[in-house]
């Protein structure tokens, strides 16, 4: 049988990478390979950085005057010139159509560079970083070099990741006619609320309405998906995440007090506001334990006037934003896991702590409540419930264990291959391949 | 026959480290040596050593007639001790002269005064003490923390046995009066209160070298031409700035050292006037009226009150959180920890961690080793998570000890060669 080939659109990607959506998509990459000829584009890539299997294209590699890889690496296939071909790619930025509908000309953007690659002079897309600046032009840029070079590609599906690659998969789709994926990590109205608009959502909206196939992350956000989106529950197809097998160890605590820890953004949509409730409904009844905050965001001025307002600044300890390494050691040193995520479409943090052996305490607002039987779930606005769950945790050794044991027998059934299947399955289903 | 009462706060905290939540239970010694060291030999360069040097120049010029007062907090002494022996040196010189007052405050500049009677004292003995050792003198007037004051704590002075107390002239308290007289602190018997003149002490400390005033550049002719105005209707121009005023708040180039070194005689032109310090001035002069402080006031800020450490949450649980911990120090009678504990207090760690980012946010900016209030109070609050946990909670020093803090002197030291080796 020939292996279906899949163009997929992606952001964040290793080694650039912002949150748990590179990770997401190298590792689903990694597990699809076996399955399918994947190729993906990126806005930037490492040359240094390879994927076995993997035909893995930055947009900064790509001379945009003739489409030409610019860094090759024997492994890709040298592109033949193509001209421009005008369209009407992007509907939002009027003030911008006179780059787009000049043919044969390079496109003029803030975001296009002259650079010297090697001995050649190239320009490319450019960008310091994938979120900062204007990232509407950045995305508007993406999409249409994107869709550029999908024309001197072969595949038979496109697959985009969130709404940063949608505009190149709809476009992509009016000029093949291939049939066009959306995977869903995350939306607008995880991280804006309920009542968003604006351009990210509507971009969201049009692109899974023209999408054929959506796979979002859980049957939570499949559910968001219909209800705040409108899209019909026929074209959506869950894949749940997986994770990469760690080798969890332990480390002697530094504390006398028990630790029990939260990681992520500091961000509405994470709740770390309701962590500062539960850690001081905890404290009420169990001086001896100590709350360790991982991570940065708009909410952390918030939450530091908070703590200190509920004085529970001397058990509670805001550790910034740290690397895998410190993630890592505070894991083998916390007791329990607490993610009072106001909505999280996954959640893979909370299968990180599980790997580590730590019972977790996790909001029912979450993909990850999907998967995970061993562990103790709450309403995210439920602080009272929290508490007493992580004060039996800490205080009752045959709980702990339970939940424990039975999280790990949970992680066999989360993998990327199997996640992967999964996807070549929603494929098939949906008749997008043989 | 009024005179002119110049008293200089001389003051450095020890800044504590970016203590990290990884620190806590591993690392035991929370000061920044590297930027405390940093910080103490910029000012001495470029302040304490050249003013001192003014000063003692101008004592000799006037043959006595010109005469100062200092407080140094018992922190500043000791990061002399540490890093600049010259300057210390250099204010024990200032003693000798005989024209030099030093008073008394808190060792560890602190807030105790609102938290802790019992720890006031203790600290207030420790500094007269460290005062006598190195300047020969036993102080006999008072001055808090940053002016902060009120009747209760000049009652509670008097009872200590000082015969007189500094505070800030606060308009809203004067009703009208000026401050250029000692008057008597309501509920007390004989104790005088020195009011500081905010306006021609800020002329010097904050307007000195701003171009934008109508009075820029202001020499020493015109200023004493204001001072010389009081005669006939007041006493006492009490004159009270931070020492760092001379070449670190206003650089030399401004001209202030220039200035101070023609004022002495620009003022002592006018035959009436003369310089005193403040025990002579409570000698001279009587109490012309009462100053009644119910609530807390303070030099700090705009407002002169205490918002300036107790504005916010973060501020007024750091406070409580160091004080409630009062009895397990005390309990544990081990002098590096008493000490330590004494370091915490400091008033500057509080005053970091202010969230009043209008006109003073500047001010308090200007002077934080952080990038921002949040910072001060994590870094804070974890070391004193640290030190909390070094104390048992019943009293009695822990399991522990061994790895109990040490003292400032003999771990810096050892930092000091850490940090080398690390070069």
């Amino acid at each position: 049988m020939r292996k279906p080939k899949v163009l997929m659109l992606g952001w964040e990607f290793p080694p650039v990478i912002n949150g748990g959506l590179g990770v997401a998509c190298h590792d689903l990459c990694l597990a699809m390979v076996k399955h399918a000829k994947v190729t993906m584009i990126i806005p930037k890539s490492n040359p240094d950085f390879v994927v076995k299997d993997l035909n893995l294209i930055g947009l900064n590699t790509i001379d945009s005057r003739t489409l030409k890889q610019v860094n090759y690496k024997d492994e890709y296939k040298t592109f033949e010139d193509v001209h421009f071909i005008p369209s009407e790619l992007n509907p939002y930025y009027t003030e911008r159509k006179n780059a787009f509908t000049i043919p044969g000309v390079d496109i003029h953007s803030q975001y296009m560079k002259e650079v010297r690659i090697g001995r050649k002079q190239a320009k490319v897309f450019h960008i310091d970083d994938l979120y900062g600046g204007d990232v509407i032009e950045k995305v508007t840029v993406f999409g249409e070099l994107a869709s550029l070079l999908a024309q001197t590609l072969d595949f038979d599906i496109i697959h985009a990741h969130d709404w940063m690659t949608m505009l190149a998969g709809m476009e992509i789709k009016k000029i093949t006619g291939k049939p066009l994926v959306v995977h869903v990590h995350s939306l607008e109205v995880d991280r804006g609320g309920v009542n968003s608009q604006g351009w990210v959502y509507q971009m969201e909206k049009r692109g899974m309405q023209e999408a054929d196939l959506l796979m979002p992350v859980s049957n939570f956000t499949g559910n968001i998906i219909n209800e705040y989106y409108g899209i019909d529950y026929r074209k959506i197809f869950p894949v749940h995440n997986g994770i990469r097998e760690v080798k969890p160890f332990r480390t002697k605590s530094p504390y006398n007090e028990k630790v029990v820890l939260f990681v992520g953004r500091l961000t509405r949509q994470k709740g770390p506001e309701y962590f500062v409730d539960i850690a001081a409904k905890v404290l009420e009844k169990n001086p001896n334990v100590r709350f360790i905050m991982a991570g940065t965001g708009d909410m952390q001025n918030r939450i530091l006037e908070k703590v200190a307002q509920k004085q529970i600044g001397h058990r509670f300890h805001l550790a910034g934003f740290l690397g895998l390494d410190k993630v890592r050691y505070l894991l083998s040193i916390a007791d329990a896991y607490c993610m009072p995520s106001v909505s999280e479409p996954f959640g893979l943090s909370a299968v990180e702590a599980v790997q580590f052996d730590i019972p977790v305490v996790i909001s029912k607002q979450s993909g990850v409540s999907e998967v995970l039987s061993g562990a103790l779930k709450f309403d995210f606005w439920d602080i009272n419930q929290a508490a007493e769950y992580i004060l039996s945790l800490l205080d009752n050794s045959t709980l702990h264990r339970q939940v424990v044991d039975d999280a790990a027998k949970d992680l066999k059934n989360i993998s990327w291959d199997i996640a992967a299947n999964r996807v070549m399955e929603g494929y098939k289903k949906h008749g997008l391949i043989s | 026959m009024p005179s002119v009462c110049f008293y200089f706060q001389v003051h450095q905290p020890f800044r504590i480290k970016h203590y990290s939540v990884f620190d806590i239970g591993k690392d035991h010694f929370y000061e920044d040596s590297e930027k405390n060291k940093w910080i103490m030999d910029k000012v001495s360069e470029k302040c304490y050593l050249p003013a001192n040097h003014k000063m003692l120049e101008l004592i000799k010029r006037h043959k006595g007639k010109f005469r100062i007062s200092y407080s140094l907090s018992g922190t500043v002494i000791e990061q002399m001790e540490l890093y600049r022996p010259d300057v210390l040196q250099s204010f024990v010189d200032l003693a000798k002269t005989g024209c030099v007052e030093f008073l008394s405050e808190t060792y560890y500049h602190s807030l105790s005064f609102l938290y802790n009677k019992d720890e006031f004292v203790r600290q207030v003995q420790e500094h007269d003490q460290r005062i006598e050792h190195y300047f020969k003198q036993k102080p006999k007037v008072f001055r808090n923390t940053e002016l902060i004051y009120n009747n209760e704590l000049a009652a509670f002075i008097e009872k200590m046995g000082y015969k007189g107390i500094l505070c800030e002239g606060v308009d809203r308290l004067l009703n009208g009066k000026h401050p250029n007289q000692l008057l008597k602190p309501v509920g007390t018997k004989s104790i005088k209160a020195l009011l500081k003149n905010y306006r021609l002490s800020d002329d010097i400390a904050f307007r000195f070298s701003d171009k934008n005033w109508s009075e820029w550049p202001l020499h020493a002719d015109t200023y004493a031409s204001w001072i010389h105005k009081v005669a006939g209707t007041g006493d006492v121009i009490n004159l009270f700035m931070d020492y760092e005023t001379f070449g670190e708040h206003q650089w030399e180039s401004t001209g202030i050292f220039d200035f101070m070194d023609h004022l002495p005689r620009e003022i002592l032109k006018h035959p009436d006037f003369s310089f005193k310090t403040p025990s002579e001035v409570i000698d001279a002069y009587n109490a012309r009226g009462v100053y009644d402080a119910h609530d807390f006031v303070s030099w700090a800020d705009s407002e002169r009150d205490l918002s300036a450490w107790l504005g916010n949450n973060m501020q007024q649980e750091a406070l409580t959180k160091i004080y409630s911990i009062s009895n397990r120090v005390i309990d544990a009678a081990n002098k590096d920890l008493t000490d330590i504990w004494g370091k915490l207090q400091t008033s500057d760690h509080f005053y970091y961690m202010s969230t009043k980012f209008w006109s003073d946010g500047d001010v308090h900016k200007y002077f934080s080793p952080y990038n921002s209030p949040y910072d001060a109070y994590i870094f804070y609050m974890n070391v004193f998570a640290d030190f909390e946990a070094t104390l048992q909670p019943s009293g009695k020093t822990t399991a522990r000890k061994k790895s109990a803090p040490k003292t400032t002197g003999a771990k810096t030291k050892t930092t000091r060669t850490k940090n080398k080796q690390a070069e």
